[in-house]
């Protein structure tokens, strides 16, 4: 662990993913995956059948035991599936160089599966690669033999990848209701698994609000021989995040929630649109709260990604010890290999990596960084301190406000003088013109910015990209404004009616006028500049002059609608 | 069963007025309004209590009234809440049974109620209202419990409405230093909807909207169980500053100007010609293009309802099968029944009062409503509270477990 920053991970590019299928299993959660489209990642079919294979069409495809088998399967002998990956490993390594995360799909039982899983997670992980292993288990009507073939090559798995996930065949039936086709079974089944590897590509290439990255993942999988829990679910619309919760929680991997009370360490990611709120998530993680014990470790991460739309996803992965699993069958095996500590899977990573190549590779790519990092680092310090500093200033004479912006470029780094400038410059200018998108603003973006700020500086220490830059520039303004806003509350109902009648006056009559039949009686005792100025502060409200704002939807709803609309 | 007649007094601390209705509910349940106390209030805005002394002395005031009106001496009242911060969420909990037991247990129900209750709800807000919709055995709706059944997940749907802890308190409070005791607080639109809704009007969907003086409460009733709640703190009172705004008239002309001569229909052909106010001695002392006022009141209210529209769940307003009951002093306008249908293009309802004796006329204005609205609440709590165990009952329960 320790030999792993945050930096380089977060920096994971979608063409160092790669997704294999392994068997006849493999290729149909491969076909699923390729169906329901991944961008970025690459795809990799092997298998000893050559028909299954020919049959494949989403990437590459890379047949086993050419001389061995002849194109034909490994006919259920895991013996055989061993020595035919080991005819094609220069092959399958030359496929895998370089790749940070190699899923590994694979039906166990059958003898390709059983017999070459193993060998291909050896080989991506000689190859530096983080490997997550999504097992399916055969049906129990499959026979003793069967089972224990996938039980073997199961803990062979456990040991020698980063993160195991197994799903029972038995729990099929499940996913889908008694009546339905067994197409529809399988399909789902391999829908679920399809999902759980977006949802992980998700979690390690998306840069969050909150970051979570290899190595929160990995120390949430860091249990010995220990069996991955997982779960991810996605909702949109109304009361998404309770919703996005309860099918994580459905997920059959989790069994409701119920395996999650003996977790010790939870890796929670959150990924949402652009309208994710601080609510949501509060809401959100109070729910899965019931579920989690009180002492377990919870990593929490969260991401925007505008692709997501109004969808929000959530992810749950944990680690059981093997012996907490209720599932009984395998027991009696996984216990045999116990006593294996040097094979550990989380000590695995990094002892492999070593003397691997991985070191090149993982010190190459925070190279180019280090320059923008100082660049981040600097955003948020200049945001957060002239921002009271230009405030008094502009109070006593508002205009010259163009003037208190140079100041702070000095503190910032020079490159960011334009962007400094660009930004602040809407402040001064909405107000005095027309105030009421400006005040409706703040009301409403409180929450969001807060949150935001109170991550940014959590973000730029672990790393900076460009995404992070444009979103640390993009809520520099919102800070501003919130306190802003308080400050010029008084002074600028005080002043703006000085500056107004001269600009507004010829706007008066035109609506006034037609409003009043005889403005003799009325105007006279009416306030006159600003009945057609709308700006929030100057406004006259009626009765309802001096309460706080009654904003709903940015509208100021203690203004008359007929004036508001008017404009 | 016959049951002796009991007394409630219904009360609602309004934004233009404090009302206060006895109402008597015979062993036939129906129901004979007693008296009422209504005043003038001072000191409330938008719902919300905001010169606590003046709002005491209205509430006396009432009191006072209802007190002479009804012959009645008045202990404990159910009130009416309202104000924006109070708002209506949807919940549902899940409960899946344990291995090894098929059937769904009562505390399978109450675990399943629990999870469904607890909502989560800023820190200073409290819960007012839990509000059971329905539950759902294994995905089916069942509209009463389903204990006993063979089950696998058993869910519940609640209704929650909650609001800041402090400003109901302080209304409260203001009760008992009367001093009267609060026997129940009710979510305005909550009271509303049992005066003009039948179990009919909500099984197959209505909604129920209370523009009062100060807010625009609104409750959404679906398949026989409330659906949303909430409340807009728009009200009358907005329309007149509006036109206090727009043609700078006085407060009292705007507010008269209003109520006699203002129309939300957007009929152009009546929004011709001018709106005089004639004064004591016959002067047109106030004139104002109709054209001006109508479209000021219409624009308001126009934008209220839509307010209410938006906030009511997708596909809340197409699922309304018997109309929008509109109620509150504000309804009264002329025209918003067809400004109203414009919004919701559902049919539109000012209700009457249903079986209430005594002197009809003054009730059936739809600005009591929500006063009365709470001696139907009152007497539904009743039942619900009377039937479950009756003493022979309980005495037999008694004897049983004690063997």
């Amino acid at each position: 662990m320790i030999s792993y920053t945050r930096d380089p991970q977060q920096t994971i590019p979608t063409s160092s993913v790669k997704i294999i299928g392994l068997g006849g299993a493999g290729a149909n959660m491969l076909e699923r995956v390729a169906l329901d489209g991944l961008e970025g990642a690459e795809l990799l079919a092997t298998n000893t059948d050559i028909r299954a294979l020919s049959a494949f069409v989403g990437g590459q495809k890379i047949q086993l035991g050419r001389n061995l088998t002849k194109g034909l399967g490994a006919g259920g002998d895991p013996e055989l599936g061993q020595q035919a990956i080991l005819e094609a490993e220069d092959e399958i390594r030359s496929s895998l160089k370089g790749r940070r995360i190699v899923f590994l799909c694979v039906g166990l039982g059958g003898g390709t599966g059983s017999g070459a899983a193993p060998i291909i997670t050896r080989i991506a992980r000689e190859e530096g690669a983080f490997v997550v292993v999504f097992a399916t288990m055969p049906f129990a009507f499959e026979g003793r033999r069967r089972r224990e073939q996938a039980d073997t090559a199961l803990n062979e798995l456990a040991v020698l990848s980063n993160a195991l996930v197994t799903f029972d065949n038995n729990r099929m039936g499940e996913l889908v209701l008694a009546k339905q086709g067994i197409h529809e079974a399988f399909s789902a089944a391999d829908h679920m698994i399809c999902e759980s590897i977006k949802a992980v590509i998700r979690l390690v290439i998306r840069p969050g609000l909150i970051n979570v990255g290899l190595d929160d993942l990995m120390s949430a999988l860091r249990t010995n021989r220990s069996r991955c829990l997982f779960g991810s679910g996605l909702a949109k619309g109304k009361d998404r995040a309770a919703r996005a919760l309860r099918n994580a929680l459905a997920s059959p991997l989790l069994d409701q929630g119920a395996l999650l009370k003996d977790a010790q360490t939870v890796l929670v990611h959150l990924s949402g649109g652009e309208d994710l709120t601080l609510y949501e998530i509060e809401l959100l993680m109070q729910g899965l709260q019931k579920f989690v014990p009180e002492k377990a470790h919870v990593l929490f991460g969260a991401a925007v990604d505008p692709a997501m739309a109004d969808s929000l996803s959530i992810t749950l992965i944990s680690a059981l010890p093997e012996d907490h699993l209720a599932a009984a069958p395998r027991d009696s095996l996984s216990k045999a290999s116990r006593e294996n500590p040097l094979l550990d899977p989380s000590d695995g990573f990094t002892s492999y990596s070593d003397p691997e190549p991985e070191p090149e590779e993982f010190e190459e790519e925070p190279e180019p960084e280090p320059e923008p990092e100082p660049l981040a680092k600097v955003v948020p310090l200049t945001r957060y301190e002239p921002e009271p500093e230009p405030e008094p200033e502009i109070q006593p004479e508002p205009e010259p406000e163009p003037e208190p912006e140079p100041k702070f470029i000095p503190q910032a780094a020079p490159k960011e003088e334009p962007p400094v400038q660009v930004a602040p410059e809407p402040e001064p200018e909405p107000k005095p013109e027309q105030p009421a998108p400006f005040i409706a603003d703040p009301e409403e973006d409180d929450e969001p910015p807060f949150a935001e700020t109170t991550y940014a500086p959590r973000n730029t220490k672990g790393k900076s990209e460009d995404e992070m830059d444009a979103f640390t520039f993009f809520d520099n303004p919102a800070p501003a404004k919130a306190p802003a806003k308080k400050l010029w509350g008084k002074p600028v109902t005080d002043e703006l009616p000085e500056q107004k009648p001269a600009s507004s006056q010829p706007e008066r009559p035109r609506e006034a006028i037609p409003s009043v039949e005889q403005p003799k009686l009325k105007l006279g005792g009416k306030p006159p500049g600003n009945q057609s100025e709308l700006s929030f502060e100057s406004a006259p409200r009626g009765r309802f002059e001096g309460q706080s704002p009654n904003v709903v939807d940015g509208e100021d709803l203690d203004l008359p609608p007929f004036l508001r609309k008017k404009r | 069963m016959p049951r002796r007649t009991k007394i409630h007094v219904g009360l609602e601390i309004g934004t233009s007025k404090t009302c206060l209705v006895v109402g008597e509910v015979k062993p036939d349940t129906a129901v004979k309004i007693l008296g009422i106390g209504v005043t003038k209030t001072a000191g409330v805005r938008k719902g919300e209590i905001y010169d606590f002394p003046q709002a005491r002395a209205c509430l006396k005031d009432a009191l006072v009234k209802a007190e002479d009106a009804s012959d009645v001496e008045i202990g404990s009242v159910f009130l009416a809440i309202t104000g924006s911060h109070i708002q209506g969420v949807n919940n549902r909990g899940t409960f899946r049974l344990p291995e090894g037991e098929p059937t769904v247990a009562p505390e399978h129900v109450k675990e399943a109620s629990e999870i469904a209750r607890d909502v989560h709800i800023p820190p200073d807000h409290v819960y007012i209202h839990n509000i059971i919709r329905n539950y759902r055995l294994d995905g089916l709706e069942h509209h009463t419990s389903p204990v006993g059944l063979f089950g696998k997940t058993v869910e519940s749907d609640f209704h929650i409405v909650h609001g800041i802890g402090t400003r109901i308190q302080n209304s409260i409070k203001l009760v008992r230093e009367m001093p009267l005791e609060v026997d129940d607080v009710v979510f305005s639109p909550i009271a509303t909807a049992q005066l003009a809704l039948d179990r009919e009007h909500r099984d197959r969907g209505a909604l129920v909207i209370d523009i009062g003086g100060g807010t625009t409460d609104y409750a959404l009733y679906l398949d026989g169980s409330i659906a949303a709640s909430g409340c807009i703190p728009v009200g009358g009172d907005h329309v007149t500053n509006d036109i206090h705004l727009v043609t700078g008239l006085p407060f009292s002309k705007a507010e008269k100007l209003k109520i006699l001569e203002g129309d939300a229909s957007a009929d152009p052909a009546r929004s011709l010609g001018t709106a005089k106010l004639i004064d004591d001695r016959g002067f047109a002392e106030v004139e104002v293009r109709r054209s001006i006022l109508n479209e000021v009141i219409r624009q308001r209210l126009e934008e209220t309802l839509k307010l209410v529209y938006h906030r009511l769940p997708e596909g809340g307003v197409e699922a309304i099968g018997s109309g929008v009951f509109l109620t509150g002093g504000t309804s009264l306008m002329r025209g918003f029944s067809e400004l109203a249908f414009d919004v919701f293009k559902r049919d539109i309802y000012r209700p009457e009062t249903p079986e209430i004796s005594g002197n009809r006329n003054s009730f059936k204005d739809p600005k009591y409503a929500t006063a009365i609205g709470l001696i139907r609440y009152a007497q539904i709590l009743e039942t619900e509270r009377a039937t479950p165990p009756g003493i022979i009952k309980k005495i037999s329960r008694l004897f049983w477990f004690g063997k």
